[in-house]
């Protein structure tokens, strides 16, 4: 019996399409933040233009917001689905208990690092990425 | 959850491919299946079933 096709590639292209687009979409976003914050370094930008590159720095992450939901859904099988999904669970409950941590040890006055918004947009990422790992350790 | 896939499929000297290919879904979910790792759905469940021409029950054991 033979098949044209691999379900584990295709399985493997999904998955790190899925994960790929978040990530490209928000390297593209953190290019915005860097030249809208640059622009209002150096006043090359007048505040409406900031306003522009910022909202426009926004749009990729919106696109792969939406072909996150149409691949988890056309293309991943029902495991995959689960580890996606388990990787997305774990980010939320370890990055809400976190960020109140966080903001209630600075306002207690305890010195905290500054996090800028790179550092904010880049956390859930990572948290994704080890929850995946996590969840796909579970079904190995 | 344990079941008999491996040696149905063993049986009909399929791959592990060429099972996920028949059911729709990836080799990464038939290894998990087999090895009590992952229980299916009952629709993946179903299609497993028919596909080997046998009752659900006859090819997971719900109690192991």
């Amino acid at each position: 019996m033979s098949q044209s096709g691999s379900s584990q590639t295709e399985a493997r292209v999904g998955g790190s399409a899925l994960y790929g687009i978040y990530v490209l979409s928000l390297a593209v976003s953190l290019v915005g933040n860097l030249l809208t914050r640059i622009g209002a370094e150096s006043g090359v930008l007048p505040a409406w233009g900031q306003a522009v590159v910022g909202a426009a720095a926004t749009i990729p992450l919106m696109v792969a917001a939406v072909m996150f939901w149409r691949l988890l859904r056309r293309d991943l099988d029902e495991m995959l689905q689960r580890i996606v999904l388990e990787g997305l669970a774990f980010a939320v409950i370890v990055y809400v208990p976190l960020t109140a941590l966080y903001v209630n040890l600075r306002t207690a006055g305890v010195w905290m690092p500054r996090l800028d918004p790179p550092d904010i947009l880049m956390a859930p990422a990572l948290l994704v990425a080890i929850g995946i790992a996590i969840a796909r350790r579970r079904y190995q | 959850m344990k079941n008999i896939l491996a040696a149905l499929r063993a049986e009909l000297g399929w791959s592990q491919t060429d099972l996920a290919d028949q059911l729709g879904v990836s080799r990464q979910t038939i290894n998990a299946l087999e090895r009590g790792k992952y229980d299916p759905s009952l629709p993946l469940a179903f299609k497993i079933a028919k596909l080997f021409d046998r009752s659900i029950e006859a090819i997971f054991d719900a109690n192991a």
